[in-house]
């Protein structure tokens, strides 16, 4: 339950350089390497691989409350590069004991190893090795938050119209492929879409993903609080106790209004559990959504009244009526707005597109026209059985209309792309806390360490 | 896929011909034929009875959903086809399984509970000299566990295919219940490593459609004149005519006088299907009259649908045969005989 980390807060590349203050610093290779470990029991556990036979670590890339992320090339003559996730384990005192595998690496582990699909990143082989595990994966240059970084350097760009239109159409093909096979991955948010040198993008990131399989399983086991707080669907801030596949639908539609604005559209601050460990209600986020999208109505989404947190949403302010999103009122588009919903949709979507118009042509926002708001409005919709569904969003005339959509994101453009950075040190393996983000709070991982979450009733 | 069974690993690489099974197992015998000398172990399909059994035992304790259980018996299945049984604690094992299974069925049980349960349950073969201890065994056996099934965690089960036909063949709840409990029976077989999920389900259903006595039928002369009248014998009849493109018209049902006799005894699908003493697809009433039986319609129905399914009935057939024999080892198998065998090696390797 470690809700106590702000929304999101990059897990992008690079962000364990805060706390690199040990003064014992190791080279990344020995990262792998625990000497500590050798010459147990006839009868242990030992690897018939071992990691480091295996690959030749070249970088630290990122880490997480699950452990590292390493770059590493193939020493066995495997092609190409792999990031390798390292799963850290617990430790009790100086020495490290196995104490149970958390479930969200279990989940990683089994969905992983059953996925195959190019927008999806690919699995190469997991390593149980040294009470560590280490997940190779395909290597993905850069991510989504690090390309909606570059374009906010200065000067502030857009991200090209026809690198939009393929990231999105590669991105939804992608959890088309998750959710026909009941997979919802729950945390869909820029850092974990991955995008390789070839304009390949690719979903990663599934420790929170989880099989919705219908009749059996019932998809409220305790875990309420699930997706990054930026990129959580109405519903569940609204107390929901269904995850459907909507949930990562709402995601997208952030993400595209990211790409579009370069900025979170939805950038609300999470409340913390307060100590009775009742899940509080995200008053300012639901509020960032109302900004924007205006109070939602049960004539719009008749199952509104139902939710388990309605009675909080008579607490929030209505949208103002005046423009605070822009410079450039657009009044001809309030005429537009659809009845009953108070959007300002519509007004965002057209602020964004003029303002961020540098170019001309094909390279202007402007050229994703109508059709960008109709599908942005689709995967914004309040009632998740309305919302755009992966497939519906992949056949939407955006996709369609101007250009062909590449596989390819990068292609037409000039300019690359800063590679993902990799730095050379490495903090001692047995250092015990390290730095890094962590994820929202996954209460149903609370299960496997009890000396240091709250064990949920 | 994590949910398509045909894009599955399950069937991809869990799922073996009788002979490749064979191979295997002969395998790893042969790796230490002195072990295997020294420690001589009942027939597998004991083994796999009183695995099955401690597996429940555990998961009753610990309030698991059958769900995770069955798929804590498939880890157990997949890890003795790689691995030497006496080279194991299996009791360490399953008590592993049990716990990883819980976590990939979205039911996680604390290790420490887990292991504590397993302590309690079988004192002396998880002989581990504190709880602190079993943890680390078990956190150092889900290693291995995880690593023989090349992580492949993800498993199919037969409940949701019974769940999803059941309004389609419109079962009642007496046939749901009996084929739940014919699916609960078959992981004490083979049968979930050499058939996929759906064939094991509707295997099931057809026996449970088969074997129940309507209220018409009941009340008539055939079962009760017979109380042992072969209904798996008549299920597999059903299923030849099947095969040979003919949907099941009540005839063929009571022609396997030579299969065996059904007693009601030890598993819970067994027990059901002694009680009600089998049943045929085809009536005759008091008067020797033909009677359209409900059960007969459904039987029929259940048949055109699997001709039009495509479904292998070959395989049905041999999961019925399965089935027979497995009801038959049943009755012979001994609970205390198996479990002595087992900790001999246990104690004697310190494992």
């Amino acid at each position: 339950m470690s809700l106590t980390n702000p929304p999101s807060a990059a897990t992008g590349p690079g962000s364990g350089s805060a706390a690199r203050t040990q003064t014992l610093k190791r080279s990344v290779q020995a990262a792998f390497e625990d000497p500590a470990d050798r010459g147990i029991g006839s009868t242990a556990y030992q690897s018939k691989v071992r990691v480091i036979d295996r690959y030749k670590v070249v970088g630290f890339i990122s880490s997480g409350t699950y452990g590292r992320v390493y770059k590493a090339l193939g020493r066995q003559g495997q092609t190409g590069e792999f990031a390798i996730k390292k799963f850290k384990p617990d430790k009790e005192g100086e020495v490290v004991t196995y104490t149970g595998i958390s479930q969200s690496a279990v989940r990683e582990m089994a969905l992983c190893s059953e996925l195959s699909h190019p927008n999806v990143i690919r699995l190469v082989e997991i390593i149980l090795e040294d009470k560590c595990i280490f997940m190779v994966f395909e290597y993905a240059e850069h991510d989504l938050l690090q390309i909606i970084h570059h374009h906010t350097q200065q000067p502030r760009h857009p991200i090209p119209p026809s690198t939009i239109k393929s990231i999105m159409f590669q991105l939804l093909n992608g959890c088309q492929y998750l959710h026909t096979n009941w997979v919802l991955h729950r945390d869909l948010k820029p850092a974990n879409i991955m995008v390789t040198s070839s304009g390949e993008v690719k979903i990663g990131d599934l420790g929170l993903a989880r099989l919705f399989y219908k009749p059996i399983h019932s998809l409220f086991s305790g875990d309420k609080v699930v997706v990054t707080i930026w990129y959580r669907a109405p519903e569940l801030l609204l107390g929901s106790r269904h995850y459907t596949p909507a949930i990562d639908m709402w995601a997208i539609g952030c993400i595209f209004a990211e790409l579009l604005s370069l900025r979170p559209i939805f950038k609300g601050e999470e409340a913390k559990m307060d100590s009775k460990k009742t899940v509080p209600f995200q008053r300012n986020q639901m509020q960032k959504i109302v900004d924007i999208m205006g109070l939602p109505t049960k004539e719009r989404w008749p199952l509104l009244t139902s939710m388990a947190d309605y009675s909080h949403l008579t607490t929030l302010q209505p949208p103002l009526s005046a423009s605070h999103h822009g410079h450039h009122p657009h009044h001809h588009y309030q005429a537009q707005r659809q009845a009953g919903g108070g959007s300002h949709l519509e007004k965002w979507y057209y602020n964004t597109i003029n303002q961020n118009a540098g170019g001309s042509g094909a390279t202007s926002l402007q050229s994703l026209g109508a059709e960008g708001y109709k599908l942005l409005a689709g995967l914004l919709e309040y009632d998740p059985e309305k919302r755009l569904t992966a497939q519906a969003a992949l056949q939407h005339p955006f996709f369609t209309t101007g250009d062909k959509v590449s596989a390819n994101c990068f292609e037409g453009l000039k300019m690359e792309y800063p590679h993902r950075k990799v730095s050379q040190d490495d903090n001692d393996i047995r250092t015990s806390s390290l730095p890094g983000t962590k994820r929202s709070g996954l209460p149903d991982d609370s299960l496997v360490r009890p000396g240091k979450r709250m064990k949920e009733g | 896929m994590a949910a398509n069974y045909w894009e599955s690993t399950q069937r991809k690489h869990w799922q073996f011909t009788k002979d490749e099974l064979a191979t295997m197992r002969q395998n790893l015998e042969d790796e230490d034929p002195g072990l295997v000398h020294m420690f001589p172990l009942p027939e597998l399909r004991y083994l796999n009875i009183y695995f099955n059994q401690q597996i429940n035992r555990l998961g009753k304790r610990l309030g698991v959903r059958q769900q995770a259980m069955a798929t804590a018996q498939i880890y157990v299945k997949r890890f003795y086809t790689k691995i030497e049984i006496r080279r194991t604690n299996p009791y360490l094992l399953i008590a592993t399984a049990v716990y990883l299974a819980c976590k990939m069925e979205e039911t996680p049980q604390h290790i420490r509970l887990v292991g504590q349960e397993a302590r309690s349950l079988w004192p002396g073969e998880m002989h581990h000299t504190n709880a602190g201890e079993t943890t680390t065994k078990m956190g150092e056996c889900e290693f291995w566990l995880i690593s023989e099934m090349n992580s492949q965690l993800i498993v199919h089960q037969p409940y949701r295919t019974l769940t999803a036909r059941t309004p389609d063949f419109s079962l009642v709840p007496e046939e749901v219940s009996l084929a739940w409990s014919i699916i609960n029976d078959h992981y004490m077989t083979d049968l979930p490593l050499l058939y996929p999920p759906h064939i094991i389900a509707l295997t099931a259903i057809l026996l449970a459609v088969v074997m129940l006595p309507t209220p018409k039928s009941a009340a008539g002369g055939a079962s009760a004149a017979n109380p042992q009248v072969p209904g798996l014998a008549a299920a597999q009849a059903a299923l030849a005519q099947i095969r040979a493109g003919v949907v099941p018209t009540g005839t063929g049902g009571n022609s396997g006088s030579s299969t065996p006799t059904l007693t009601p005894q030890s598993s819970g699908g067994l027990t059901m299907l002694g009680e009600n003493g089998g049943g045929v697809v085809g009536v005759v009433d008091n008067n020797g009259n033909k009677v359209i039986d409900p059960k007969l319609a459904k039987v029929q129905r259940i048949g055109r649908w699997l001709a039009e399914s495509n479904i292998d009935i070959e395989a049905m057939i041999d999961c019925t045969q399965e089935l027979i024999s497995f009801y038959e080892c049943h009755e012979k198998y001994n609970d205390k005989h198996t479990r002595e065998q087992l900790n001999r090696f246990i104690k004697a390797r310190g494992l």
